[in-house]
């Protein structure tokens, strides 16, 4: 067997191994089968043989004395064998004295060599010899087995051979057949891994088309702020530039001088604004949660709406009976509000109907939420319009009237505030904004008083303002001095820390991002070499903020006004006292 | 020419077949004697003598004719021709008992059957095979010829080969007529 595995090794072998094996074993059926007769052949011999030599020594007196009745019973003594033909015993001279022929075949008559032929018996001459004189011969014929018992016998040999090769066929053409299958499976595994690679080169070649893609749209996206903000910006800039340029101008009268500064303020507010936006849309603008109820802040801001949409828009609010609080930033809130009701009026443009309303939900597993809902009755949005409404740059508005930023600070702020924004709309249908905000369980606290009316005069302290930027800086500084503080001026944490361990201070005034030491490891190291100095931080945006807060200390965010600086000095220094 | 040759192929087939029928009764049926004088010698075959009475070797077995002859020149040619062991057989006649030294086999017949009884129990002490004739009288030697049923046969008394030292083959007991058994 392992030489019919070691031929099928060899591919183009096998099937010329098979036909040699099964000719070898043919061949050494026949050989076996030939063999076998004449091995046959010679015992037969030789038993006949000895037949004749039994015979010859039983007759040996009996022909000695010529007596024929005693040859004949020892001749008749052998002829029980049926498979004895002829028997002939001869006198010296060659006379027969006795013999036996079965089916008319007699012994011939007269003994003489060679032998006669006789039809396929074996035949044996055997001399009678007494004392070393030959007194005569038996002469023995014997037919060979039967041919239909020897062909039986062959035939099973025959069969056992043909069944061994018949074995090895069918081995062989198993093992081609495996081989074959076997070729077919490593071809498939060839193309299939091929086909893998070819599909990791797409793959490949699709994730470079697609990051080049979204490169692409940065680039665009990138385009449209800078045309946005510089727009923007530029027109807010040029109204500060004007004011500023005008309020320079000696003998400037009390009420145009309160007009242009007022302008002033109010440009900066909107660009405030519009950074604020930014940096919602950035996610960069840390949050000032507060928790508060839903349906009072709509209360406090239906005047505000009424102005801001003008008397073409009729404001109509549905408020449920148990709106629950929320936890959020008041300022974002109310822009949000504000983003989704201007929206509203664009889609207005010849008046109608904005319904502001709260609902309590239970939103899958995130428990209780307020919805807040605005609807319009205005155009509606298409389909695509509706994909693209939160994208940020996006605007259905003309150039300068929208920086596309409303509706992406409202997403950011929901998404920020652990909450969700929707919008269901068709053309024509008018449009809802769904803000989801989860519920709080605090209760709402009385809001802080507003600063509002202008500074309010509390005790005046000494303060450590820490601040890198130099025209900030001497801004703060001014600022403080007009509040009638004592300001220590310090350019980064470690000469603030410096001073602070030397020198008493009421409160530190401390940027948050600044090279070196930070205004937040400042606080940290003060809280614990000076426990119980206060520390206002103030920053444009910070990641550190955002991610984990200011550790419970009062932030004023930039840009900040006078008012709010005030209020937040006179705070702290109020606790201390 | 063909009828001829075929004339003649039929005359030698004739001949031939009248040759055959006239010589096959003279061989079937031989006188007696010539049988006995034919068998004689034959008897040596199958006895083994005492080793000190075997020939020394080109000294021939010697067949003694002890009294009457009655075979004359048929016994010398059927001993002429045979050859035991290489041993030549030699036939010696003689009338008394006296000058039987030297025999292997004797023949014995008085002229009357007391003489062949006196022969006899002259051979007596002696390793001898003695044969008697069964037509010279009741007297046996070792072997007896008898005609039984028309055809010369023998007795064998192989008790009387033992008391001799004689051995007598199996096959040579096996044919004969009958056997007085050796005791033992």
């Amino acid at each position: 067997m392992s030489l019919l595995r070691t031929l099928s090794a060899q591919r183009r072998g096998a099937p010329l191994a098979i036909v040699a094996m099964v000719g070898l074993l043919l061949i050494a059926g026949i050989g076996i089968i030939l063999q076998n007769e004449a091995a046959y052949r010679d015992r037969q011999a030789q038993e006949t043989r000895v037949h004749a030599e039994i015979l010859s020594a039983s007759v040996t007196a009996a022909l000695d004395f010529r007596d024929a009745h005693a040859v004949q019973e020892a001749v008749d003594a052998i002829r029980v064998n049926r498979q004895v033909r002829a028997i002939g015993v001869y006198d010296a001279a060659g006379a027969l004295i006795g013999g036996y022929g079965r089916d008319g075949a007699g012994p011939a008559p007269r003994f003489a060599e060679p032998l006669p032929p006789t039809g396929g018996a074996v035949t044996s001459a055997v001399p009678v010899i007494i004392r070393g004189e030959r007194i005569g011969t038996v002469y023995l014929a014997s037919d060979p087995e039967p041919l239909s018992r020897r062909i039986t016998r062959y035939i099973i040999i025959g069969l056992l051979m043909l069944m061994a090769a018949l074995v090895v066929v069918v081995l062989g053409v198993g093992q081609n057949a495996l081989r074959r299958v076997n070729r077919q499976l490593e071809e498939r595994a060839d193309a299939l891994a091929r086909a893998n690679a070819e599909l990791k080169v797409q793959i490949g070649e699709r994730a470079k088309a697609e990051d080049q893609l979204r490169q692409a749209q940065k680039m665009q996206a990138l385009g449209q702020l800078t045309g946005g903000i510089a727009h923007d910006f530029n027109n807010l800039l040029t109204v500060i530039q004007g004011s500023a340029d005008m309020l320079r101008r000696p003998g400037l009268a009390e009420d145009k001088r309160l007009r242009f500064a007022e302008a002033v303020v109010q440009a900066s507010s909107r660009a405030a604004a519009l950074t604020g936006q930014l940096l919602a849309f950035a996610r960069r603008q840390p949050l000032q949660p507060e928790v508060m109820e839903v349906n009072e802040l709509i209360d406090d801001m239906t005047d505000l709406l009424d102005r801001t949409l003008g008397e073409r828009i009729e404001i109509r609010t549905l408020l449920a009976d148990e709106a629950c609080t929320v936890e959020a930033d008041r300022t974002q809130l109310e822009s949000a509000l504000l983003n989704i009701a201007v929206n509203a009026r664009d889609a207005m443009p010849g008046g109608g109907i904005l319904t502001i309303g709260t609902a309590s939900v239970h939103h899958g597993d995130q428990g209780a939420m307020v919805a807040l809902s605005v609807t319009d009755s205005g155009v509606g949005m298409d389909e695509d319009t509706l994909g693209r409404a939160f994208e940020p740059f996006f605007t259905t508005k003309l150039t300068g009237k929208g920086t596309g930023l409303g509706l992406s600070q409202v997403y950011g702020f929901a998404s920020q505030s652990g909450g969700e924004v929707r919008i269901d709309s068709a053309p024509g249908e008018g449009t809802t904004v769904t803000l989801l905000l989860p519920c709080s369980g605090a209760s709402s606290a009385a809001r802080a008083e507003d600063g509002g009316a202008g500074p309010a005069r509390g005790r005046a302290g000494r303060i450590l303002l820490v601040e890198d930027n130099e025209e900030v800086g001497a801004f703060a500084e001014d600022l403080l001095s007009e509040l009638g503080h004592d300001i220590a001026r310090a350019r980064s944490g470690e000469e603030a820390l410096e001073r602070a361990l030397a020198e008493p201070f009421d409160a530190v005034f401390s940027d948050v991002v600044m090279p070196g030491m930070s205004g937040l490891d400042l606080a940290d190291r003060l809280a614990q070499e000076r426990p119980g100095l206060p520390v206002i931080l103030t920053t444009g945006y910070s990641d550190k903020i955002t991610r984990s807060g200011a550790g419970g200390r009062p932030i004023i965010l930039k840009p900040y006004r006078l008012e709010t600086l005030a209020t937040a000095i006179d705070q702290v220094l109020k606790d201390r006292t | 020419m063909r009828a001829a040759g075929r004339l003649g192929a039929a005359l030698a087939l004739g001949l031939a077949l009248a040759l055959a029928l006239a010589i096959g009764p003279a061989r079937a049926q031989p006188s007696e004697d010539a049988v006995k004088a034919a068998f004689l010698p034959r008897f040596a075959r199958y006895v083994t003598w005492p080793p000190a009475s075997v020939p020394v070797p080109a000294a021939p077995f010697h067949l003694c004719v002890v009294g009457h002859d009655p075979f004359g020149g048929a016994l010398d040619r059927a001993a002429g021709s045979e050859l035991i062991d290489g041993h030549r057989v030699a036939v010696r006649r003689m009338a008394t008992a006296s000058q039987s030294a030297g025999c292997h086999v004797a023949f014995v017949r008085g002229a009357q059957p007391q003489d062949t009884a006196r022969l006899l129990a002259a051979l007596r002490q002696r390793p001898i095979l003695t044969i008697t004739d069964a037509r010279a009288g009741p007297q046996r030697g070792i072997i007896h010829f008898a005609v039984v049923g028309g055809r010369v046969r023998f007795f064998i008394d192989d008790a009387a080969a033992a008391e001799r030292g004689l051995s007598i083959s199996s096959r040579l007991l096996a044919i004969a007529a009958g056997v007085r058994q050796r005791r033992g």
